[in-house]
């Protein structure tokens, strides 16, 4: 089976990003490679170009990688790091951070391509949480 | 589509009283599960109807304990699925 598409979640937080990459491996998706980068590389709150730019690199495995980011200078930063290194499978989504990213992943851990999981992180926005 | 393929194409329906409530870890199975198949396949639950390959859409169900899904597939592999998918549901805890 070939690689999943990868996944790389960005917060402001380290301990919010790592929280949740445990439970998208809790939900099924410990085949997928998801990287975080949480916090300033200082470990406070704030979002980190290099950060960024390590997890994207670790979490790529051929496939393409799918950023989420969680909101405001994630946003901005991960941009920034896609502009300085501009690439057509690695690609930032505007979707929900739990759900976007829980979609993702269990999207991912099915073999999908890069625009299936992209998709599929973007229109978890759209599905009523009950 | 050929003719010989519409012939083999199947429409195929089960249910399922819910051992436990179909919460987040279930949902992500019964998507990857779905995943598998060709088939256009249906959950259905208090009258919402949903596409199981979508985690977020089958926990959006708020399917509990003892209640009734139904599983319905059409296509050249629906037996299978509604089988394969019947059986992660039996197994959720």
């Amino acid at each position: 089976m070939t690689q999943s598409v990868g996944i790389v979640l960005v917060s402001h937080s380290a301990q919010l990003a790592a929280g949740l990459r445990d439970l998208l491996a809790q939900i099924g998706s410990d085949s997928v490679p998801v990287q975080v980068a949480g916090g300033t590389e200082d470990g406070r709150i704030g979002t980190s170009y290099d950060l960024i730019l390590k997890a994207v690199s670790a979490a790529d495995h051929g496939t393409g990688v799918v950023i989420v980011p969680d909101l405001g200078s994630s946003v901005l930063t991960a941009r920034t790091v896609l502009e300085d290194h501009p690439r057509p499978d690695v690609l930032l989504v505007d979707a929900p951070f739990v759900e976007g990213a829980l979609a993702a992943a269990i999207t991912a851990s099915t073999g999908a391509d890069l625009s299936t999981v992209a998709t599929a992180a973007q229109e978890a926005r759209h599905v009523p949480k009950f | 589509m050929s003719l010989s393929s519409d012939s083999t194409a199947a429409i195929c329906e089960t249910s399922v009283v819910l051992p436990a409530n179909l919460h987040a870890r279930p949902a992500g199975k019964l998507a990857q599960a779905a995943a598998r198949f060709n088939s256009t396949i249906l959950i259905e639950h208090a009258g919402k109807s949903v596409n199981p390959a979508g985690i977020l859409a089958v926990m959006g169900l708020g399917a509990t304990a003892g209640t009734t899904v139904t599983i319905r597939a059409e296509g050249e592999d629906a037996g299978a699925a509604v089988e394969t998918l019947a059986a992660v549901l039996h197994a959720a805890e």
